[in-house]
């Protein structure tokens, strides 16, 4: 487990792409202590781990796969309309160098 | 070649063949026009949420089945979550913890030799949008954003670009087979990721692992491992192995050499966990074995068929089966009752020749099997020659009409007995010093008198009952 | 406007009110209102009569809370990232409430996408409450809880990821309700954790939240958690019946002996609650207090912040000013992402997602997020064991009445009670739940809640129901209160 640091707070921030004030960090340091503090509680419940983590709010879902039937696409007016730059019919950005995935 | 053994897996990204996306009503179709496949959820609009298209799902349920997995009691689905500009939700639907598919195990070949390929797992998840590069400016199209695609991901278990390119084959056949996927590398349908790693042949502990991301040709695959076995060898050899890092390359073409694009520390934590969007889905034993009855013989099972069954060379067999279509065709004339020498004789030379020379699909070629069939009928009436049946193909084939059309009477074939009998005996007693030869021994004057024959009918008299006819008179 | 929807319906079918008349009225006090207690982000002083039909909620105006997406309409999840935000299709809650002629008004203030509980961190401002402007309203849903206190129309859309509906309402003196997970399809409301979101409403009257309640549900093909609930009619299910009901409390929350220094508040709240229990039993509902472990009550809050902030760094990772939203500078893409979300995000928010981040990394899940997955489960199938021999869990809201805004510092500290966050169990399970409106402690409004099991939802609204009837606080208006 890595500690949570000052340090590891900013490096999450920025892999969030959200920057933090120095204040900003300390209370994130302070609220996580807390959680830190009742949740290692937890790992003293009795056979905690047998427990099937709850992923989703019921277990009880009843549901249809969609049928494989396409829409027509949004008007490329409303696609775009709240875009900050477009190029056509595209969205623009600055030119993307590297790659993810 | 390197002194060590290389050790290669593979993952393996196809997309799929649907009407709409994996978990948006979308269309799921190649589009010229930018943005103009979209459905709200592919761009991300605040408040959409994900559907999961059942096609999908059973495609994929289908393909996991083909590599022998084992499918997971409930079905669900993973985030991805990593930020980058063609992905709008800052997640990629994906499946992590139950894939459709794990511990599958197939067998492949590779230069004639059956190999067994161990699978890890193979899962459905989402594609990303498109990128297009300007001087200084990106411009992004989310057509692509939410299409389907297959992941497929081998254990280490591969050694050589051989056996790798020819895995590779291998399932983009059985994509095609099962109806799937168009698998068209060219239109960007299937991607790869690589990795490579060296070790002594008798050593029992991997070397260090090189990953080769996102590789768009099954050519550039097999370049990008020998490079990489090349480089890492060469480094082992020289006592620089530990410059071999544990990292993520990309192959550049033009170069022809892989570059180093993050080093292991540098990996993404992608923070999965699952989505709570789309509930957990209990696969039906009964829509299995629906799926299941549905998957056709695959490549190499009918290969295996064609020769055992049918009597055709390892060559001939491993032509038809090479594309789905070429084996339906010859099924079709099976079952038309040409004979299957006869069919696979046609198909491997007259017709592949004519669709890879005029570069059409099988599918869309003129000369349908019934088609085919007519000319075949009339050899076999013997009422044309092979060549002239020959001619007769091309002319079809260029003219989009019937065989039949082109068969006159004028072209019959002579086949009756008695008038080539007359024939026969006028040639052999015009011929009588070569008709002493044969006798005494010169066997192979027997195709002069052959030669003699058509040369007298004009190349109507048919040969086999010509043959028939002179054996009879000459060994008398 | 100060009336109940079916007052306000027999009114213009007898003409002696119509549709426009209601919505002049509403849009005139929501600028009072705006002016007062600063509860709207968008007033639509556009909005238009409807043709008055059987249905009860032709003709009447309503409030949007901001989360919801309105076509046409701006919609901002009351965040900067999304301050001009115009979305192009309308939630499908909301198109149900269209399609049966009700007129939205205004779009409400919350706590920026839903993510706090004071009212106080929305882009446009503080939300105070009507009932003492020193005061908050508590949240999310603030804009809302206030409005239909304040009497601008006697509904508002609320969306309740911990207690977002329940808490605000118990503080405004109105009722808060959201129907079992699912029942109201989540298409179109901007997500905070998606697998505890609900969509649900703030009314001033047991029966106004059945009716508004019975048109926004149904299932839709646009999310995949909603499910048929065609066969439930919560209006028509109301009929005081409860005699022989069983409910149960929770003694370790509410004996004034499990708290060593207990307020004056704490005091009377409890007290009050007590007094709600007496009222139970003349209706005839049988009452048991019983045990839970207090561990687990312990682990609650820690609990509903892990789940909650992990999911919501997803859910918010569109949020990026590429497609929508005002784009950020910077000399790259991901710098102006960068730049979009520092600017955009408010801090409580920011420090949210970092600590979301930090537990769902790999090597902190198991820990961490699973084991805050495991605890839900207990909490959940606990309550689930109750609900095999009780109705409903009837609990107090909070440990009293609503919080000064000076003090309020929306941080989770060491002394949070379970007694204020125990509402979140119904988000945990997608229970049904509802707080109605239970007295008043220095004046000032206090509220009891009742959540019950899954699908269970007319159960659930007609106890609340039948208690309503039996207290003075149906459909009261806030009046606020001289302080000095």
């Amino acid at each position: 487990m890595s500690k949570f640091t000052s340090e590891l707070v900013d490096d999450l921030a920025a892999k969030l792409l959200i920057g933090l004030s120095h204040e900003e960090n300390e209370m994130v340091l302070d609220e996580f202590a807390i959680i830190d503090e009742n949740l290692s509680k937890v790992e003293d419940f009795e056979n905690i781990k047998n427990i099937e983590p709850m992923t989703h709010c019921l277990d009880d879902f009843t549901f249809t796969l969609r049928e494989d039937v396409a829409s027509e696409s949004i008007p490329i007016d409303e696609a775009l309309k709240n875009c900050g730059k477009t190029e056509g019919r595209e969205v623009e950005v600055p030119k993307v160098v590297g790659g993810e995935n | 070649m390197s002194k060590y053994k290389a050790v290669i897996g593979l993952e393996m990204h196809c997309e799929l063949k649907s009407n709409s996306k994996v978990f948006s009503s979308g269309r799921n179709s190649y589009n010229e026009t930018p943005n103009d496949n979209i459905a709200a959820v592919d761009m991300a609009f605040p408040g959409t949420l994900p559907v999961v298209n059942k096609k999908c799902v059973r495609d994929a349920l289908m393909m996991s089945m083909v590599l022998n997995c084992k499918q997971p009691e409930y079905m669900y689905f993973d985030r991805k979550n990593y930020y980058y500009p063609d992905l709008p939700k800052g997640y990629q639907i994906t499946q992590m913890d139950a894939p459709v598919g794990i511990d599958g195990h197939i067998e492949i070949e590779c230069n004639g030799k059956r190999i067994p390929i161990d699978i890890h797992d193979i899962h459905l998840e989402e594609d990303a949008a498109s990128l297009d590069h300007y001087y200084d400016t990106s411009c992004i199209d989310y057509n692509r954003a939410g299409v389907p695609l297959l992941e497929l991901v081998t254990e280490p278990c591969l050694h050589s670009a051989e056996e790798a390119v020819a895995f590779l084959e291998h399932m983009r056949s059985a994509y095609k087979y099962c109806d799937v996927s168009e698998a068209d590398t060219k239109k960007g349908q299937i991607r790869c990721d690589v990795n490579v790693s060296i070790m002594e042949p008798d050593a029992t502990e991997f070397g260090t692992r090189v990953e080769i991301k996102n590789i768009n040709s099954f050519g550039n695959v097999y370049d990008a491992i020998n490079y990489e076995i090349k480089r890492q060898s060469e480094l082992k050899m020289q006592g620089r192995y530990d410059e071999v890092e544990q990292e993520t390359r990309r192959f550049d073409e033009e170069s022809g050499t892989t570059i180093r694009m993050r080093s292991k520390v540098d990996a993404i934590d992608y923070k999965y966990f699952v989505d709570p969007n789309l509930p957990k889905f209990k696969i039906d034993k009964k829509w299995l074995e629906e799926i299941k009855k549905e998957i056709p013989l695959l490549a190499l099972e009918r290969k295996d068929k064609y020769m055992q069954e049918l009597d055709l060379s390892d060559y001939d067999a491993g032509v038809i089966v090479k594309e789905r279509e070429y084996a339906e065709y010859f099924e079709e004339c099976l079952d038309l009752g040409i004979d299957a020498k006869t069919a696979s004789n046609w198909l491997t030379t007259q017709i592949l020749g004519e669709i890879n020379r005029e570069e059409v699909n099988l599918k869309d070629f003129y000369l349908t099997p019934v088609l085919l069939k007519q000319i075949i009928d009339e050899i076999k009436n013997g009422t044309i020659s092979s060549k002239q049946a020959k001619e007769i193909f091309y002319k079809a084939v260029e003219e989009k009409k019937e065989p039949k059309s082109f068969i006159s009477s004028d072209m019959a074939q002579i086949s009756n007995k008695e008038e080539l009998e007359k024939v026969i005996i006028s040639i052999l007693e015009e011929n009588q010093s070569q008709v002493e030869a044969y006798k005494n021994g010169k066997d192979n004057l027997f195709d002069y008198f052959v030669g003699q024959v058509m040369k007298n009918t004009r190349g109507k008299a048919n040969p086999v009952v010509t043959k028939e006819i002179l054996k009879e008179k000459l060994d008398k | 406007m100060d009336k109940t929807i079916e007052e306000l319906h027999e009114m213009l079918k007898n003409g002696s009110v119509s549709s426009q008349e209601l919505v002049n009225e509403a849009i005139k006090k929501s600028h009072e209102i705006q002016e007062k207690y600063n509860a709207f982000v968008t007033i639509l002083d556009d909005a238009k009569e409807t043709k008055v039909t059987d249905n009860l909620l032709s003709g009447i105006p309503f409030g949007i809370k901001d989360n919801y997406s309105t076509k046409d309409i701006l919609s901002t999840g009351s965040s900067n990232t999304l301050k001009d935000y115009v979305p192009f299709y309308t939630a499908t809650a909301v198109q149900n409430l269209l399609d049966a002629g009700a007129i939205p008004v205004n779009k409400t203030v919350l706590d920026e996408f839903g993510m706090g509980g004071t009212g106080t961190t929305g882009h446009t401002g503080i939300v105070k409450n009507p009932w003492d402007s020193t005061r908050m309203t508590a949240g999310s849903s603030a804009g809302s809880a206030c409005a239909v206190a304040a009497g601008v129309y006697p509904y508002a859309l609320g969306s309740d990821t911990g207690d977002s509906i329940r808490k605000p309402a118990a503080f405004c003196g109105i009722v808060g309700y959201k129907p079992t997970y699912g029942m109201i399809s989540r298409y179109g409301l901007f997500p905070f954790a998606s697998s505890l979101d609900h969509c649900g409403v703030l009314t001033r009257s047991v029966a106004d939240a059945a009716i508004v309640t019975d048109t926004m549900k149904g299932i839709d093909e646009h999310d995949m958690t909603s499910w048929d609930s065609s066969d439930i009619h919560l209006y028509e299910s109301l009929n005081r019946e409860v005699k022989g009901k069983k409910l149960c409390y929770i003694k370790e929350l509410c004996d004034i002996e499990s708290y060593e220094n207990p307020t004056d508040e704490l005091k009377l709240h409890l007290e009050n609650f007590k007094k709600s229990l007496e009222i139970c039993s003349s209706l005839g509902i049988e009452i048991e207090a019983v045990s839970v472990d207090k561990k687990l009550l312990d682990a609650l809050p820690s609990v509903y912040v892990a789940i909650s902030c992990a999911e919501a760094t997803s859910n918010m990772s569109n949020l990026t000013g590429i497609i929508f939203g005002p784009r950020g500078e910077g000399k790259n893409v991901m710098e102006m992402m960068m730049d979009h979300r520092t600017k955009g995000f408010s801090p409580l928010i920011k420090r949210r997602f970092v600590i979301g981040s930090y537990i769902l990394q790999k090597e902190n899940q198991e820990r961490y997020f699973k084991n805050a997955q495991r605890v839900r489960r207990l909490l959940v199938d606990t309550w689930k064991k109750l609900f095999e021999t009780y109705d409903a869990v009837i609990l107090p809201v909070g440990s009293g009445p609503a919080k000064h805004l000076d003090g309020s510092k929306d941080i989770l500290t060491k002394d949070t009670a379970a007694l204020e966050e125990h509402l979140q169990i119904g988000n945990f399970g997608g229970f049904p739940s509802i707080t109605i409106p239970s007295g008043f402690i220095n004046k000032l409004p206090v509220a009891l809640n009742i959540t019950g099991n899954c699908y269970d939802d007319a159960n659930i609204l007609n106890i609340a129901y039948a208690m309503e009837s039996k207290m003075p606080y149906k459909n009261q208006i806030a009046k606020e209160v001289n302080h000095e």
